[in-house]
């Protein structure tokens, strides 16, 4: 019982992260039909800037909010110099050029900064133990559960309760239709970005809580899971974002217990991948049908 | 064009970027050194790859990250039956399938690396020809990411991340070079051919691919496996020009490098991606130098992520744009050369074409159904029910077309004029109904199946192939008809072109013409198919008064000639008496007045439902 809570613990704190991050993605999805291949380079932006206040010598309060600012500046920049140019093309170019800005920002790390890695100090209760009735945990995920459950939930509130997240869902729903209601586009779609920025600020504080380091390749692997986590919960779909976010958690941490040892258990990724393989195949169109079908 | 053309044009084409690579390389290592030697070895070999990926890529418009992964089949493949066996037991101890013992030589291990990869390639294929768009893109990813994770930990086979080392190298570049002309040439052949073209239909518009009688799975599938062919080539040579081969070289990393050598240049040619490969190796190599001589590591990532931007914000379409070498090679084609090119396709089979101007001629003399494709075929839709979630579109709609009739079908916006189209033709499935053509059942036919047995559509908002030329428009519907309409006739295109109006734009892209012509286009390419039935979606919306007097005429003409049927929608009151035979109108669903068009402007039920009940009452 102990082990299984322990388990269920770690698989939704893995969770939280990919969920917030896919939560990002499937906004902007929603909004413009981007696959925002670039939207994990918000996490190395953090990174790098927390690592270049540590060396001023700032703590991990002053670290975290700076992760998040830096974030959603970051991602509005993204959409100012980048995405704004190609909002009408295909998905192929805005897909390539998402793809571009993620080479872009490694290179711009590797070559202005530093190809290897650079640590800096994370805060030093991360990896404290306390008791909860019997059971040991440890507080990094009990605080990475606690700060997406009130990001979610704030989430949640922005989106039914907003002006702003009001415009956000009936831009995903049909941008055309919401414009001619007066939704201004820019407007909508900057503040996707932005808000996106933040889930992403938050995720960075999260998992550079856990790993306190900065590396131009830092976002390549938070990108796929999210990118699939937003995939399996139906890009577009917001509430389909952190289930699937939870449920690769989950599945990643279950999969990885309870495999049987050996080749199978090394393949754990190949597992997941060819499970969403299957779930392409079985319903190409319905993950991708969020806006209402094409007129003929 | 006639096939002879088309290979000839091929064969020219890749010999002259063979050609003009081979100056330039030996001027380039003259200069000497082995390192500029290698550099040519990778420019080929990337060459090939790009050229590979520019097949799917290019053609049928999926983006592909997981082509590499084919690469990397095939290279592994031909590592593990090349390494020598006494290397093997010692550095592969635990080698299964009995490849302990196997140690071929180069051809045929090249051989098999290809087949090892277009066999896994073949089933990756049919998933992802099946979903198509960004659904495919998804599924290309995945596929990299299960072959990397699979490579990466299956190490009795593999040695994981440290890689396999130890392949036979070959002492020449004969082969690379070899392999770049096959590639070139494989390129533009598949361009040219008609699984080429039909793959480039459906890059242009699914819809209107479909609405010719283009299958979307196959020329999608073909373009695949004979990219994943190409790719596998280049993976198989590579890891015996450097003699050892690890995951690294194979990440999504090094995919969007040679994604931007493709679309730098201009993927939809293979003229694009000739350049786009030769400036993107050329620039990594000028910046490598710099960085080298300033001390700055990793500049050419810069460089790349640079221009990968630039390209898509500024020229998504590639430096070149749709500029093609072997599209300014000599058109050596006389108008009526794609007839003869159906007849060759026509004459193994057991029925001759009948010559078109007969047809014509006894079309003209004895008016009606004598000269329909399809004898005495009525075409009927009977009860239709169509819901939009708690929406009727239909409710019990039904039409009937006879061969050679004229029947217009009118009502207010929202009465599922549109939507009755699209259940005949195939696109929207009805919750109840049934679609027939003469004796065959079309109602569960997909859209492609439908235009095979006759029916062509136009589309209230226009569905052409943007970027190909007015006469590739109207080609690819006749090939198809050749292709897949063997009973029928083979269109002429000239004459279809001259018929629309269109002879003196020909060779113009298709999105740049007027309106009114890109309508007539429509309706030529719909002719091309020689339905028997036209189905025509507003054929003079947004037409001036002169142009819609004129669309007449040329529906009237088209019908003629083709003997066919013509089902048209139109908001246009005076447009469509004068060219119906027959009026069916609609509204909300249900078909509320049908007869001979004086009949229907008279009928009080049909004001009702154009001007509402007191209008109804007044008059």
């Amino acid at each position: 019982m102990n082990t299984f809570v322990q388990t269920l613990v770690d698989g939704i704190g893995r969770g939280s992260t990919y969920a917030l991050l896919a939560l990002g993605i499937s906004l902007i999805f929603g909004v413009m039909h981007l696959v925002n291949f670039a939207h994990a380079e918000l996490i190395t932006v953090g990174a790098y800037v927390a690592y270049f206040l540590s060396t001023r010598g700032l703590g991990w309060w002053a670290l975290a909010p700076a992760i998040v600012v830096s974030a959603v500046l970051a991602s509005m920049l993204t959409e100012r110099v980048a995405f704004r140019w190609v909002r009408t093309a295909s998905p192929f170019t805005m897909l390539l050029t998402s793809f571009a800005l993620e080479r872009l920002s490694h290179a711009l790390w590797q070559v202005f900064v530093s190809p290897t890695k650079q640590s800096f100090d994370g805060p030093s209760w991360a990896f404290d133990t306390v008791s909860l009735g019997g059971i040991r945990f440890e507080v990094h995920d009990l605080v990475t559960i606690g700060t997406t459950a009130v990001v979610l939930a704030l989430t949640a509130f922005v989106f039914r309760r907003t002006l702003f997240g009001l415009s956000v869902r009936a831009a995903s729903e049909d941008f055309d239709a919401a414009r001619l209601m007066g939704v201004r586009a820019n407007r909508v779609i900057v503040g996707a970005f932005a808000f996106a920025g933040f889930l992403a600020g938050v995720a960075a504080v999260l998992t550079l809580m856990r790993s306190p380091s900065a590396e131009p390749t830092l976002g390549a692997d938070p990108l796929i899971k999210a990118v699939v986590a937003a995939i399996i919960g139906g890009l577009g779909s917001f509430s389909g974002a952190v289930v699937g976010g939870l449920a690769l958690g989950l599945a990643e941490v279950v999969l990885r217990g309870y495999l049987p040892e050996g080749v199978f258990e090394r393949l754990t990724d190949a597992f997941v991948f060819v499970l969403i393989a299957l779930l392409f195949i079985a319903r190409p169109q319905g993950l991708f049908t969020v806006r209402s079908a094409e007129r003929v | 064009m006639t096939v002879a053309v088309r290979v000839g044009r091929s064969v020219v084409a890749s010999a002259v970027w063979l050609g003009l690579l081979a100056v330039a390389a030996t001027i380039y290592t003259s200069g000497g050194g082995a390192a500029r030697d290698l550099l040519v070895q990778e420019l080929l070999v990337n060459l090939v790859v790009v050229l590979g990926l520019q097949i799917f890529i290019g053609n049928t418009g999926i983006l592909s990250f997981g082509h590499l992964a084919f690469v990397q089949l095939a290279a592994y493949g031909v590592a593990l039956v090349m390494i020598p066996v006494a290397a093997k037991a010692t550095a592969l101890p635990d080698l299964p399938l009995g490849l302990g013992d196997v140690e071929l030589g180069s051809l045929s291990a090249t051989v098999i690396g290809i087949v090892v990869a277009v066999a896994v390639g073949a089933v990756v294929g049919v998933a992802v020809a099946r979903a198509g768009g960004l659904a495919a893109t998804m599924i290309t990813l995945a596929a990299l990411f299960v072959v990397d994770q699979v490579v990466k930990n299956w190490t009795e086979l593999t040695k994981g991340a440290g890689g396999l080392s130890g392949i036979p190298r070959l002492t020449t570049n004969t082969w690379l070079w070899l392999a770049a002309a096959v590639a070139l040439i494989v390129a533009h052949a598949f361009r040219e051919s008609r699984i080429g073209r039909f793959a480039v239909a459906t890059r242009e518009d699914e819809i209107a691919a479909s609405a010719v009688g283009i299958d979307l799975f196959w020329p999608r599938w073909i373009a695949w496996v004979v990219s994943i062919a190409v790719v596998a080539l280049a993976g198989a040579l590579r890891v015996q020009m450097i003699g050892s081969t690890n995951p690294k070289q194979y990440t999504l990393d090094v995919g969007v490098l040679l994604l931007a050598m493709l679309v730098a240049g201009g993927m939809r040619t293979v003229t694009g991606a000739v350049v786009g490969t030769v400036v993107i190796n050329v620039g990594n190599e000028i910046f490598r130098q710099l960085g080298d001589h300033y001390e700055i590591e990793r500049l050419p990532e810069l460089f790349l992520g640079g221009v990968l931007l630039l390209v898509m914000l500024v020229r998504p379409g590639g430096l070149l744009g749709d500029a093609d070498l072997a599209g300014w090679l000599p058109r050596r084609t006389a108008a009526p050369a794609v007839r003869r090119d159906a007849a060759a396709t026509a004459t193994s089979r057991p029925t001759p074409p009948v010559p078109v101007d007969a047809e014509r001629a006894a079309a003209e003399t004895e008016s009606t159904a004598v000269a329909a494709p399809v004898d005495e075929g009525v075409l009927t839709a009977t009860d239709v029910v169509v819901r939009f979630g708690g929406y009727k579109a239909l409710d019990g709609a039904r039409v009937r077309v006879r061969p050679g009739e004229i029947v217009g079908l009118i009502g207010p916006n929202g009465a599922g004029k549109t939507t009755l189209f699209n259940v005949v033709t195939g696109l929207v499935a009805a919750q109840a109904g049934v679609v027939k053509l003469g004796h065959d059942d079309l109602t569960a036919s997909p859209p492609h199946m439908v235009a095979r047995g006759g029916l062509a559509r136009t589309f209230q908002n226009l569905r052409l192939f943007p970027t190909l030329s007015v006469r590739e428009n109207v080609e690819l519907a006749a090939t198809s008809a050749a292709r897949f309409r063997p009973d029928v006739a083979a269109p002429d295109v000239a004459q279809l072109l001259a018929d629309g109006g269109l002879a003196a734009v020909a060779e113009r892209r298709a999105s740049t013409l007027d309106y009114g012509s890109q309508r007539r286009l429509e309706l030529a390419r719909a002719a091309a198919l020689r339905p028997a039935f036209l189905l025509l979606d507003e054929p003079t919306s947004g037409m001036s008064d002169r142009e819609s007097a004129a669309m007449v005429d040329q529906v009237r003409a088209t019908a003629r000639n083709l003997g066919a049927g013509v089902l048209v929608i139109d908001h246009d009151l005076g447009f469509i008496t004068r060219i119906s035979d027959h009026i069916v109108v609609l509204a909300e669903g249900k078909v509320i007045a049908e007869g001979r068009p004086d009949a229907i402007r008279q009928d009080p039920a049909v004001v009702a439902a154009y001007l509402g009940r007191d209008a109804a009452g007044v008059s």
